[in-house]
């Protein structure tokens, strides 16, 4: 599987880059960063993941091409609420942020340790995303559509706190529809 | 070039004696650790200095490649935190009159590993081989450490004192509340005028009195780099990438579990902690082997000076095709000292600090081979400028959504506290 990760200056994009490619067989992973979002070569990617990264949503023009390419869509934390805003969602601070701590999700019916790295986050999901899991405080941390092809997570799963961070890349890869 | 080497049987008290008759005798550079730490080292002293690399804005990594790799032999010296401003982008114009890097290479070199207790020389004729060998046999009947001479005195001049640091720490807390940064190491620089200081006389009694993984002392044209740092950025040893960040202080006056209890269960401690172990898994993972890196140790401590220090060890395996150079660059400056995402955090800090960092918070750095390198964190530092006289310190700390300014300002000044009460002894 051909996966082009897109940088958007974040210094958790490598951790994502050796995640893909441990969880996904036979994954070639490409790591461009978001200043070569404009001349980036879509086609050839089945999978386009869009990492997290500091600062806010507006700070990162020039990814509808991305989520109007037809192919399917992985965004973690930043690229979450990228992803959210392209569908008309909103963004704002997180009361209490919360840096480099775990937290418990309900994740298809199962606890899960995940590792969460936000100041902030959705207030009004965008249209047509589902809202595929929250945490205690009702923050959300999942979202997706399978019409769109795309999902989200506000956690971090290539963060060394979050348990199992393979398996929220293999539920991804099944939602997309790309097993 | 042909060199000889001879290893004789030394005590650790016998190797130190000889290290620093070679600093006095003979200008020897130095990298000197103290057993018992985490990040122990092994101690180099390179003499007779033969090839020199003193970076400029023109320095490349591929050009400090070659000055290390093509010819054999330890390469010794600083990369300074302002050349990696350089290398990731980020403009100053503040004025720095510290040279960006240094490196040099010698015609004789001495190594020292306490856990085998013995003194490795090297030299590249059989003369210097018997001079280094005489010195190490009558090192321990050499003077006694002096009195250290022209100490710092009085109050220094600070670029951030108590107030502008505070509210340096409390336009960092905005700047993570609005998703900027998640933590960021905010510094000061301390600066006293002291022309009759002797810096390495000092260098040695600090030694002594307080002891650290990453000593080292260095020439570089009038600098005089005083380095205590307790820290490893990276090591490479066949291949073997291990980093140990630090983060997390509380300072004690009796390290106890109940003390180490109250640091490692700290919500804020720790996760200043896990975001540097995440970003430092990044950093070393574009030269790292897929599957290779993983984390070891998190949430461990250990004391040094009045401090106890958390840290964790990050593990890889260096990438076919890739040298140490390749990691140290592409992970350069440590996560540690600028925070988190890097990129970002070190524009905030080029903002809110006033004054250029220069070598502090670069690192100290023994490159032996393309795979086989070991590097420090350069807090902890000091610069004795022997033209002007400037004897230059610096302090900072990590700045996360829990943090406290006040308390972030003691922090500071307990990390600074053996250079700050040198003039009372």
């Amino acid at each position: 599987m051909h996966i082009l990760l897109i940088d958007n200056n974040d210094s958790f994009t490598r951790n994502l880059e050796h995640l893909l490619v441990s969880a996904i067989k036979g994954a070639e992973v490409v790591v461009e960063p978001y200043t070569r979002l404009p001349q980036l070569d879509l086609t050839a990617a089945d999978l386009i993941v869009v990492s997290p990264g500091p600062g806010t949503p507006a700070e990162y023009p020039g990814y509808e091409r991305v989520f109007e390419s037809g192919k399917p869509v992985l965004g973690i934390c930043l690229g979450m609420q990228i992803m959210n805003e392209h569908h008309g969602g909103e963004t704002g601070r997180l009361p209490g942020c919360v840096h480099g701590k775990t937290d418990e999700i309900d994740w298809l019916g199962e606890q899960q340790t995940v590792a969460r790295y936000h100041s902030l986050c959705v207030t009004k999901v965008g249209d047509g995303l589902e809202v595929m899991a929250r945490n205690d405080q009702d923050v959300v941390m999942c979202l997706g559509s399978r019409d769109h092809r795309a999902i989200g997570y506000q956690f971090h799963p290539e963060s060394f706190l979050t348990s199992n961070g393979g398996r929220f890349i293999r539920d991804a890869i099944a939602y997309l529809d790309l097993q | 070039m042909t060199q000889l080497r001879i290893s004789i049987s030394s005590s650790r008290e016998q190797f130190d004696a000889f290290a620093a008759r070679l600093a006095q005798e003979l200008d020897a550079d130095m990298v000197l650790s103290s057993p018992g730490y985490p990040a122990e080292t092994t101690s180099v002293v390179g003499v007779h200095p033969e090839q020199e690399l003193l970076f400029t804005e023109q320095t490349t990594p591929e050009a400090v490649k070659h000055f290390c790799f093509d010819t054999p032999g330890v390469a010794l010296g600083y990369v300074s935190y302002t050349y990696g401003m350089l290398l990731r982008g980020i403009a100053s114009d503040k004025p720095n009159n510290f040279p960006l890097g240094h490196l040099k290479k010698y015609r004789g070199w001495v190594e020292y590993n306490a856990e085998q207790g013995a003194t490795v020389i090297s030299a590249a004729d059989q003369s210097m081989l018997d001079d280094l060998a005489d010195r190490l046999n009558t090192a321990l009947g050499s003077a006694p450490m002096l009195p250290v001479k022209g100490l710092p005195k009085g109050a220094p001049v600070v670029s951030l004192d108590q107030a502008g640091y505070e509210a340096g720490v409390s336009e960092t807390l905005e700047r993570i509340l609005s998703g900027h940064t998640y933590q960021l190491n905010l510094s000061t620089k301390f600066s006293w005028n002291c022309p009759d200081l002797d810096p390495l006389a000092l260098l040695l009694v600090l030694r002594r009195d307080h002891p650290a993984p990453f000593y080292a002392w260095m020439q570089s044209g009038q600098h005089r780099v005083l380095s205590t740092s307790p820290e490893r950025f990276i090591r490479v040893s066949d291949g073997h990438v291990l980093s140990q960040p630090i983060k997390g202080t509380l300072r004690v006056d009796k390290h106890t579990p109940e003390a180490e209890a109250q640091l490692v269960n700290s919500p804020k401690e720790r996760a200043e902690l896990s975001m540097i172990v995440d970003l430092i898994r990044n950093d070393i993972s574009a030269n790292c082997e897929y599957g290779s890196v993983e984390v070891r140790n998190h949430l461990s401590v250990f004391a040094v000076d009045t401090l106890l220090q958390m840290y964790s060890d990050v593990h890889g395996k260096l990438r076919a095709g890739r040298d140490c150079l390749d990691l140290f660059f592409d992970a350069f400056p440590g996560g540690s000292i600028t925070g988190c995402p890097k990129l970002s955090s070190m524009t905030i800090i080029e903002e809110l600090e006033p004054h250029s960092r220069g070598l502090y918070c670069g690192s100290m750095v023994v490159i032996r081979d393309e795979r086989n390198m070991d590097s420090s964190i350069a807090i902890r530092t000091a610069v004795h400028d022997t033209d002007s006289g400037a004897f230059d310190l610096y302090a900072g700390s990590g700045i996360v959504v829990d943090s406290d300014p006040a308390k972030e300002y003691q922090e500071t000044m307990a990390k600074a506290e053996k250079f700050l009460t040198l003039g009372d002894a």
